[in-house]
């Protein structure tokens, strides 16, 4: 006989909780230690941000042509790197000497935020963002460092810092997926699903891939619809037969738990259908947002939508590119070309399009990568690019109760490591959390006898510096 | 060392006393010391490794690591432990005075009397080299191969060097030739490093190589940390007591009656015949009765049994049990390429083979463990079938998953996961207790020291040699011993007729491939046609390189042979933190009553592996026979007598009823380890006949792959060949994953990161590393999947046309015939007219839209054929195809 704890920990969607809850209340017993669901939970402490976008860029951005301005790479341009950098490089025999950018860097706004040329529209919010210059990771391949930038240590293992997120607070809208990923039709991120996954936090708190082309959810049409006569004449058999078997087995909640599933399975296609119709919107924000060019259209509509979620009370969307375009090993300024064209400007229209609808200080925007890039070449040449750089990268928040029109942080003098104000990843998870409420320290889970918590046992501080 | 609660009367008084301008350590830091820190941490006591007597002696630190970093207070261990008051364990805490002479001490770079600042620096053991010197440059001098005759693994060796000399001059490093060609960085050879996943030394590595040899290159004498069970300071008297480091009791019972029943009484009534029908099929065979089968019902429960049991049925299901227990999947997971794991499905037939013999569980055990231990497979010169197996049942250990086939992942660190994720298998599957805590610190909970795990490690070292890591692609491509045919994860089965064929095909190929290759080189690279030649030549090369045979390859563990490499306490789990030398061995708070784990080195092997078999499989073992016992349980009841089935330590579930726990495992061992026995005796009683409900049986939803093999099975589809390489499965445009197959879902393709949606809807578990528990969820998506999925709809119309040709025309006919496909009885009259006043109903509604489509033909029976799809469709997705009574 499943207990009422138990049975809350496996329903794993937004589109139970409430109606459920007051379904259960008359068949069991009230008091019961845990609920995992998704009902809202009252944070640590009062949070400045209720619901985060993160705009994640896979590949890794190279911080010294985006954020990090080095003049000295000039300087030094074709000389060898140092023991330590060279120890560092993946593609041993393609090692060039320093690079500089070819990017200008200027100064942007009221604040003087430095930022280059391959971001003019970001350049233009330069006053509403902080970036941060001075991260740093622990491994120098994709999938580790996304294991860690997610889940907080290299292993595959762990919870997601959005189901973290969600363990924690819950979400506002229990008719929606609660935690949206928005991948990329052109295909998915490195590391794929296991970017969201609720790891051994109940599936209740994992990711819900919604797809921005088609039909949102799997499965949510039959290729073939029936005929509606056959439909209503089906459900209602259906019904009649698990009232009866249900009636046999007097007071088992996972049973009307399953009843209840299929009364929301057609909720949900109505509201999820509704959240992801761009079309209701003015053709001034479509414009903003990108959707009549071609380079953007794909990357705006995704974070248009991010915008419909969160105004739905949705705690978390992540937007997904495809692949890794920001993994610049050859050709890099081609590939900057691209990977900016397609995000730079419905990025900046996100936060300018939250602000305008007074959602930024509410909602925290995060942009960032596993890594950043070493400044030396790789391949040196023509076509010459950068490879992956876990010492030091770059990347930038918004809203939410972060600092507006600010940097922080610095890497050495050629860029490679970050040396004033490092923050770790586990830094960077302390601070999300303590945005939205919590505390890294005490927001634990109990397992095989341990406290897990996303920063593990790392030293971890909530970077208070950037903080508004 | 465990941290006990601070007494209240010993917080600290708040002295007025100021800190020393400029703290010496002998006069301002050692006082300190002395008065509340030396009793615990001093050359007598030395707790955690860590004495704290002299300047030297702070900077070397213990089994945490080096306890004072000289300038760096904050991140200084010391500082951390004394300021937070987690130091001193008993006895009075520093006063804040006496934490600020620390602190400014450690500030000012931690000197000792007359010193210049940045003196000083620990002094470098030969193990803190070793750690630099095996990561980067045994794979090429090492245990494997000494290339330029020069092997850096011992003291000795390094001074004996290779071709070229001694590779160190002890007190000159720059007359050292390891320093020289590492610091002109010809070594490691930048052109080898990507492929063998090493990098150059770090300006810190390089120094403390440089220091080590300047300091006289001074050999550590250490032997490896002695452990006797029996006697061993590391456990307490009340650790021993707990209930499941006891071995199992059998209990007295009364002379007759079932023994499960006295031990545990039912509180239903029986069951009727057909639920319990239903029930023993779904439980055994994972799939429902035929209707046949639900009508020629004799009532003959125990012939029933024993027929399930000797079905190949049964033997996929709890296959198919074992192996979410060990992580089977056909990938290999750990990084984004989730390469095929080709030839895992070998290890599964295995695992089906042995089940389906009825293997004694000991020897199941044995032959995973150490099947390759079991016979010389080096000089055997004819495997036999049986042989071929005992390797394939090594594969147990190659389950955990791998990252390291990429060359990125491939780093000591990734390696020790891949080793931490199979004992993490291990402890989980087998022992009953999770040993992940104890890689990084003595476990807080059980008596599982940081140093049982190592020892534990070190039983898997000889085999997984984290500084002689075996390559994943077959053949490795590179040269040298390391790369040599018998140096990847498979174990090429060379004394097979299949070998020997594959030989023969490829002898020719190879030939043609020489050739072209030796062209290809021969090109002229400033000839006009060069770029078209090299092309044709690179496609001709391709076309013939397809066409070779791969030999027979098993995922096997092996060692590598004799000189296992040393092992030590990773402190912290941390690689670059060396600590102590262990020796294999089982952890120590299990091992107490047992004969002492004493490998016996074979020829080809350590039998390390084979000794830890021994020792697991035990009579007096206190774990082992509990562990399955508990999970054939649970597999019936959902729930386990424990219910933590992977961890039978503090901090798992106490057993609901230790009495019956205990018997079923003394009862495993009394019957020969025969784990049908326990099935019968589990299902013979009253407890598992009885109804299901509250306080009786448990209603339970059937699995994943029960739903989809049962639907394939009523609608006459299921393929029932076993064995042999998976199904694939693809993505279709939506992202939906699925498989053509309709074979058992056991024989699909299990790829990590593709998992077929409708198995991992209905929670088949993702692996990583494994499962002993599946979670059972109630989503929206499950009705999703059974309402719109192609499986479902196209299936629910083979049902219909098979129930048409079985029984004809009459709808009563058909309606019975598809309750007893669905729900293995026959439906109540009540039941029966709903349904056909349904078919009266839906009949016309197909016909109009049958009709709406102008057919041809007549369409009347094809609209009653969709209304009787109709109906099986929502049989399928009822819940009492789903739920077992």
């Amino acid at each position: 006989m499943p207990t009422r704890r138990d049975l809350f920990s496996r329903l794993s969607d937004g589109l139970m909780g409430t109606a459920l809850a007051s379904l259960l209340a008359r068949d069991l017993p009230a008091a019961a230690p845990t609920l995992y669901d998704l009902t809202p939970k009252k944070p640590h402490h009062p949070p400045k941000a209720k619901a985060i976008i993160q705009l994640f860029q896979n590949g890794g951005p190279s911080q010294v042509d985006l954020f990090d301005h080095k003049p000295a790479l000039t300087k030094y341009a074709g000389q060898a790197p140092g023991r330590d950098l060279a120890s560092e490089v993946r593609a041993v025999r393609e090692t060039g000497g320093l690079m500089p950018s070819r990017y200008r860097f200027s100064r942007h706004g009221q604040s003087g935020l430095e930022i280059s040329e391959a971001l003019p529209h970001l350049a233009k919010v330069a006053d509403e963002i902080t970036v941060v210059r001075s991260m740093y990771t622990t491994h120098l391949a994709h999938e580790a460092a996304l294991f860690i930038m997610h889940g907080g240590r290299i292993l595959p293992t762990r919870p997601s810092l959005g189901s973290w997120i969600l363990y924690g607070l819950g979400s506002e809208n229990q008719n929606l997926p609660a935690y949206v990923v928005l991948d990329d039709p052109k295909g998915p991120p490195i590391n794929f699903i296991q970017n969201w996954q609720s790891g051994w936090l109940p599936a209740v708190y994992q990711g819900t891939r919604v797809r921005s082309e088609g039909s949102p959810i799997l499965n949510l049409h039959a290729k073939a619809e029936d005929p509606a006569g056959v439909v209503d004449l089906t459900r209602s058999l259906l019904h009649r037969m698990d009232a009866a078997h249900r009636d046999r087995h007097p007071g088992n909640a996972e049973l009307q738990a399953r009843i209840a599933n299929y009364e929301l399975a057609a909720r949900m296609q109505m509201e999820a259908t509704d959240a992801l119709d761009l079309s209701k919107e003015s053709e001034a924000t479509k414009e903003a947002y990108g959707l009549n060019d071609e380079r953007t259209a794909s990357y705006g509509k995704r974070c248009l939508m991010a915008r419909r979620l969160i105004e739905r009370g949705v705690r978390l969307v992540q937007v997904y590119i495809e692949g890794q375009i920001w993994d610049n090993h050859n050709k890099i300024w081609e590939g900057l070309e691209y990977a900016c064209g397609k995000t730079d400007r419905p990025s900046a229209a996100l936060v300018r399009d939250l602000k305008e609808r007074g959602l930024l200080d509410s909602t925290l925007v995060v942009w960032g990568g596993e890594f950043g890039r070493l400044p030396i070449a790789q391949a040196p040449g023509d076509t010459a690019g950068r490879d992956h750089g876990p010492s030091g990268f770059s990347l930038w928040m918004a809203g939410g109760g972060v600092k507006r029109g600010f940097g922080y942080g610095a890497t050495d003098e050629i860029g490679y490591r970050a040396a004033e104000n490092k923050v770790s990843v586990h830094d960077f998870h302390a601070t999300v959390l303590h945005l939205l409420g919590m505390n890294h320290r005490d927001l634990t889970f109990q397992r095989e006898g341990r406290h897990e918590r996303i920063t593990d046992e790392f030293p971890a501080r909530v970077v208070n510096e950037i903080l508004a | 060392m465990p941290i006990r609660s601070i007494p209240r009367f010993a917080l600290p008084f708040l002295l007025t006393v100021a800190a020393a301008a400029n703290p010496r350590f002998a006069f301002d830091v050692l006082p300190i010391l002395r008065a509340k820190c030396i009793a615990c941490h001093g050359d007598k006591a030395a707790q955690a490794g860590l004495t704290l007597t002299s300047r030297d002696a702070l900077l070397r630190g213990g089994h945490s690591g080096a306890a004072v970093l000289p300038g760096k207070p904050n991140d200084s261990l010391l500082l951390s432990m004394v300021s937070t008051g987690r130091m001193p364990v008993a006895g009075p805490k520093l006063t804040p005075a006496e934490v600020d002479t620390l602190r400014q001490w450690i500030e000012q770079g931690a000197l000792n009397a007359g010193e210049s600042p940045g003196a000083a620096r620990p002094p470098v053991a030969q193990r803190d080299v070793e750690t630099i010197l095996s990561a980067k440059c045994w794979v090429c001098h090492g245990r494997r191969e000494q290339s330029a005759g020069l092997d850096l693994r011992s003291h000795a060796s390094l001074l004996r060097g290779g071709r070229s000399g001694p590779a160190l001059v002890p007190g000159n490093p720059e007359a050292s030739l390891l320093v020289q060609r590492i610091a002109a960085q010809q070594m490691p050879p930048p052109k080898l490093q990507e492929q063998f996943s090493v990098r150059g030394l770090t300006e810190d590595e390089l120094a403390k190589v440089k220091q080590w040899i300047a300091e006289g290159a001074r050999p550590d004498s250490e032997k490896p940390l002695p452990v006797q069970p029996a006697a061993d300071p590391a456990i307490r008297p009340q650790d021993r007591a707990f209930w499941s480091f006891q071995p199992p009791q059998r209990g007295t019972l009364p002379a007759t009656g079932h023994p499960v029943d006295a031990l545990l009484p039912a509180k239903l009534p029986p069951a009727s015949p057909q639920a319990l029908l239903r029930r023993a099929y779904f439980d055994l065979t994972g799939l429902p009765p035929t209707p046949e089968q639900v009508t020629a019902n004799k009532n003959d429960y125990p012939a029933l049994l024993d027929q399930l049991l000797a079905s190949p049925r049964y033997a996929e299901r709890w296959a198919r049990h074992w192996l979410d227990a060990v992580g089977y999947a056909d990938s290999e997971g750990g990084n984004n390429s989730d390469l095929p794991r080709k030839n895992a499905w070998r290890y599964r037939d295995y695992v089906v083979r042995a089940i389906a013999e009825n293997k004694p569980y000991d020897r199941f055990l044995t032959e995973q463990l150490a099947g390759d231990e079991l016979f010389d497979h080096r000089t055997v010169t004819r495997l036999t079938p049986a042989q071929l197996d005992l390797l394939a049942a090594t594969g147990f250990w190659r389950m955990a998953p791998d990252g390291t086939n990429s060359t990125e992942q491939n780093f000591i660190p990734e390696r020790m996961d891949v080793i931490a994720g199979q004992l993490e298998i291990f402890g989980s599957a087998v022992l009953g207790l999770s040993l992940g805590c104890a890689r990084c610190h003595d476990h807080k909970y059980d008596p599982l020291p940081t140093r049982d795990y190592y020892r534990l490690v070190a039983v898997l070292t000889p085999a997984f040699d984290p500084y002689a890591w075996l390559p994943g692609e077959f053949p490795c491509g590179g040269v040298g011993a390391k790369c040599d045919e018998n140096s990847t994860r498979y174990y090429v089965a060379k004394a097979t007729p299949e070998y020997a064929a594959a030989q023969a095909h490829n002898a020719p190929i190879n030939a043609r491939i020489q050739t072209l290759e030796a062209s290809l080189a021969a090109l002229d690279k400033s000839g006009a046609t060069y770029k078209k030649d090299k092309a044709d030549l690179e496609a001709k090369l391709n076309k013939e390189r397809a066409l070779r045979k791969t030999p027979p390859l098993v995922r096997a563990l092996f060692d590598l042979g004799p000189e296992p490499p040393p092992t030590r306490i990773l402190l912290r789990g941390d690689v670059a933190s060396p600590g102590p030398l262990v020796e294999p061995g089982p952890p120590s708070i299990l091992s107490a009553g047992l004969p002492e784990y004493r490998p016996v080195p074979l020829a080809h092997s350590s039998g390390r592996r084979l000794a830890l078999a021994q020792w697991l499989t035990h009579p007096a073992h206190p774990l082992t026979a509990r562990v399955i016992v508990n999970r054939i349980w649970q597999q019936h009841f959902g729930t386990g007598l424990v219910s933590t089935p992977g961890n039978f330590g503090r901090m798992g579930a106490a057993p609901t009823n230790q009495p019956l726990l205990d018997f079923l495992a003394a009862e495993l061992v009394r019957t020969g380890w025969d784990l049908r026995a326990i099935h019968r005796l589990i299902m013979t009683s009253a407890a598992y006949r009885q109804q299901a409900g509250e306080g009786g049986f448990p209603l339970r939803r059937i699995d994943a792959e029960s739903i989809r093999d049962s639907i394939l099975q009523i609608a006459g589809r299921l393929d029932t060949t076993q064995f042999g390489p998976p199904d694939p499965v693809k993505t279709l445009p939506d992202g939906e994953v699925i498989t053509t197959s309709r074979r058992r879902s056991l024989y699909v393709e299990q790829r990590r990161t593709r998992p077929v949606s409708l198995l991992e809807t209905f929670d088949q578990p993702f692996m990583n590393p494994n499962c002993v528990q599946r979670g059972q969820s109630v989503v929206s998506s499950q009705a999703l999947h059974l309402m719109n999925s192609d499986l479902v709809r196209e299936n629910a119309r083979f049902m219909a046309g098979r129930i048409a040709d079985a029984v004809g025309d009459n709808p009563a006919a058909q309606i019975e015939r598809a309750y007893l496909l669905a729900l293995a009885r026959k439906p109540t009259a009540a039941e029966s007219a709903a349904a056909l006043d349904a078919f009266a109903r839906l009949t016309p509604e197909w016909t109009r839209q049958l009709e709406a489509d102008r057919p041809a033909e007549p369409v009347a029976g094809r609209a009653r054929w969709l209304a009787l799809s109709t109906l099986c469709y929502t049989l399928i997705n009822s819940a009492e195809f789903l739920y077992l009574d």
